[in-house]
């Protein structure tokens, strides 16, 4: 076998979001739509085994708002979306009890603050911080967030928005959607199989792949979409994991769907997040139905006391009579990633490359990311498959040690210490040294476009500065030096403005449901 | 607010309907839905924009008489100068409204409604409805027909706007206008044929248009531009 091999099919496994998400990006960009598709000959073929005995894990119900543009490359009309997905607008998540554990609330939008590319609005809000929360002096999203108002108006075109949002969503029912646009549209081959055997050649290149039904899959590259069981990188490659429990405890979800009392209730925009004595409980507003769980460290609860408060808080939201009828479904997960994601001809997308607790949404993210590298970088023969292979790596090691980061750094800076889990967390050796040393930092100079490392960083600086000041983060930064480096009148108007748009557009956006029910009836303009 | 009621010949024989135009008669908007079937008329007084419906985010056609919220520039002491005023616009206060019935197509039976709170609606002076032993007047029997018009103008707006969203007919159009005294006025939300998309039509596409009757209501929407520039000049003229 020629080691100038090119790249001509490409075979992915497993048929969750992951698996049809990655075959929709590569399709979409080497397949292109069936209508205007000519010569199908010389196209890159996509081909997706999926289990049938496997069922999906409804996991990542909240995206990004990358989701927005990954659509519109794939081609799926966002009224499509909400009309097959139970899908809600997302503007952030609002985090409560992570202070101190009594009433405190602030909000992470998607919105970066008011002016942020010419000036940096914390050092200056830093004076008003008695006054004014740092996410409602900085962005308009706040108030919407808090009032649960839609990111746009029914005459705003698809995509389009008036503050940034990404989605909540069926992960199930988006898997479907996915599968049929790839099927019908992209011209992805699916397979209803399991894999029972991986053929590979002399170089320990993976060339097919025995299926249970009699049929052998060959490909040239093999996407491992397979969730935890990480079929191919994992199983057959034997990449080892590395577990990350040491700075995020989270081990354990404990997850339910709740009804609304009545049909209209409100759909929250924002992902709610509720800080608990040994974990946290997630709350995401779908048109039908809530989805609550409740993520926790099981070194520091037991799975009674942990469901217990899981039922508490859908009393005091919902209604008791809702908690006793609740049922809970357990998922265990080892947080961690492998050592590396592309091996050989093999790479890893979704769980099956890694897995992390759902804090800041980031697993459909990484999905998306890993496709879109994949696709654009798709490579053209093995040789040059080692490069592109090294540099994946590089990059997606470099990811998943600044999602710990910035999911540690919520843990940090808590004044909670009602529990061994609140304290753990703030002990030393438990927080990584890159964000204990960004903290040393930021006690003197707020995050900033220099805080970002590089251009295509998962959180930028901005989300730094809704965390820390979110969390009551004191900067001891000299206003008189930040004044004369961003000049104080310009902040002032840039407050201004703010308030401005907020008062207009609290005014004006409809809520989430009004919005929802508009589009399933009306659909959005393309235009 | 509104208080629409269907139209009698008991109760309502004695309301007359002032027709005269003036802004205490609610004549201060800004623009108007309009039908293919009037293009040819709208064109020669108004620029025609497309425009979508606030509520439902739907596109439909609409004539512009100003340049801000409530204004309508073509407005004056002695009446609404111009020589052909708006089908929407003689309506009032008249609309369709619907009764179920199940021998009506959808089950919806069309029936003459009024707006007992419009400022036209009237005991004195203007036109009559009804004559002394009950039938309906000249008046009534036009805004009859005419409203039976614009309930087709609205099925055809449909398959219009459903024709030109297909081909990519529509393309927005930020109306950015420099008024004689230097200030500059920004309209959004109003979209206009997309004129190169528009020249790059299949003959097969052109003659489906033109079988539903809607290619020379696009050109008169084309046409319809210029019509732009004399608002402008009378707005310059109310300011200066």
């Amino acid at each position: 076998m020629s080691t100038s091999q090119t790249i001509r099919s490409v075979v992915i496994v497993g048929g969750g979001t992951a698996g049809w998400l990655t075959a929709a990006i590569v399709a979409a960009e080497h397949r292109g739509n069936s209508d205007q598709r000519k010569d199908t000959e010389s196209l890159i073929s996509v081909t997706l085994i999926e289990s049938p005995e496997i069922s999906t894990i409804g996991v990542g119900e909240g995206t990004w708002p990358s989701m927005r543009t990954t659509l519109k490359k794939i081609g799926i009309s966002e009224t499509e979306l909400f009309r097959e997905c139970d899908a809600s607008f997302k503007q952030g998540t609002l985090f409560r009890r992570w202070r101190n554990g009594k009433d405190d609330i602030y909000t992470h939008p998607f919105t970066v603050p008011h002016g942020y590319e010419n000036t940096n609005l914390a050092p200056h809000w830093q004076l008003f911080r008695e006054k004014v929360d740092f996410a409602q002096a900085v962005s308009s999203q706040n108030s919407l967030m808090l009032a649960g108002l839609a990111p746009k108006q029914i005459v705003t075109p698809e995509y389009g928005f008036h503050v940034n949002y990404g989605y909540h969503l069926d992960a199930v029912k988006f898997a479907k959607l996915l599968q049929k646009h790839c099927v019908e549209k992209l011209g992805v081959i699916h397979h209803s199989a399991k894999v029972v055997q991986v053929n590979s050649d002399s170089d320990n290149y993976i060339v097919s792949l025995d299926t249970d039904v009699d049929t052998t899959v060959s490909g040239d590259l093999f996407v491992d979409a397979s969730g935890s069981r990480s079929l191919l990188l994992g199983k057959h490659y034997g990449i080892a994991f590395h577990s990350k429990k040491q700075f995020l405890f989270n081990d354990t979800g404990l997850a339910s769907q709740v009804p609304y009392v009545n049909e209209d209730d409100p759909i929250a925009s924002s992902t709610l997040s509720t800080a608990q004595k040994n974990g946290w409980i997630w709350d995401i507003g779908l048109p039908s139905r809530r989805g609550i769980g409740h993520v926790y460290s099981s070194s520091h609860t037991t799975e009674e006391r942990a469901t217990e408060e899981l039922l508490n808080y859908i009393a005091d939201t919902i209604s008791p009579q809702t908690a006793a009828k609740t049922s809970v479904r357990k998922v265990n997960f080892e947080p961690g990633h492998r050592a590396e994601f592309w091996h050989k001809n093999c790479v890893a997308v979704g769980m099956s490359a890694g897995f992390i607790e759902p804090l800041e949404a980031s697993a459909l993210v990484l999905v998306e990311l890993s496709a879109a590298m994949i696709s654009e970088q798709l490579p053209e023969n093995r040789h040059v498959m080692k490069i592109i292979a090294k540099r994946f790596n590089q990059k997606f090691l470099y990811r998943w040690e600044r999602i710990i980061d910035f999911l540690k750094l919520h843990y940090i800076l808590t004044q909670r210490n009602d529990s061994d889990y609140w304290k753990d967390n703030q002990m030393t050796d438990s927080i990584p040294f890159s964000i204990a040393e960004a903290l040393d930092l930021w006690k003197w100079q707020s995050p900033w476009h220099q805080d970002t490392m590089r251009a295509d960083e998962m959180f930028p600086s901005a989300s730094y500065q809704y965390i820390l000041y979110g969390m009551n983060f004191e900067t001891k930064q000299c206003t008189e030096r930040s004044s004369s480096r961003n000049g104080s009148l310009a902040s002032k108007r840039l407050f201004l403005e703010n308030i401005q748009r907020t008062e207009m557009l609290v005014s004006s956006m409809p809520t989430n449901r009004i919005l929802i029910d508009k589009i399933k009836a009306y659909g959005l303009q393309k235009i | 607010m509104s208080n629409f009621v269907v139209l009698n010949n008991q109760e309502h024989r004695h309301i007359n309907i002032i027709t005269d135009r003036s802004l205490e008669y609610g004549d201060g908007v800004m623009h108007a839905m309009t039908f293919p079937m009037e293009f040819r008329d709208i064109q020669s007084c108004y620029p025609i924009f497309f425009c979508k419906d606030p509520d439902s985010g739907q596109f439909y056609p609409a004539a512009l008489f100003g340049l801000e919220k409530g204004e309508n520039l073509f407005l004056t002491d002695s009446g609404w100068d111009a020589s052909y005023i708006p089908m929407m616009v003689r309506r009032h206060p008249f609309l369709i409204g619907f009764q179920n019935d199940e021998s009506y197509p959808e089950g919806k039976k069309p029936v003459v409604s009024i707006d007992l709170d419009h400022p036209r609606v009237s005991n004195v002076g203007g036109e009559i409805l009804f004559s002394e032993n009950g039938g309906s007047s000249d008046y009534l029997k036009q805004s009859m027909v005419l409203l039976e018009s614009i309930h087709q103008g609205h099925e055809q707006n449909k398959v219009l706007i459903e024709m030109l969203l297909e081909h990519s007919l529509l393309e927005e159009f930020a109306v950015e206008v420099t008024l004689r005294d230097g200030s500059l006025k920004r309209l959004s939300g109003f979209y206009t044929i997309a004129e190169e998309n528009l020249y790059a039509l299949s003959g097969d596409v052109l003659g489906a248009l033109n079988e539903k009757g809607f290619l020379q209501a696009i050109f008169m929407a084309v046409a319809s531009l210029s019509r732009l520039r004399p608002l402008v000049e009378k707005k310059t003229v109310i300011i200066s």
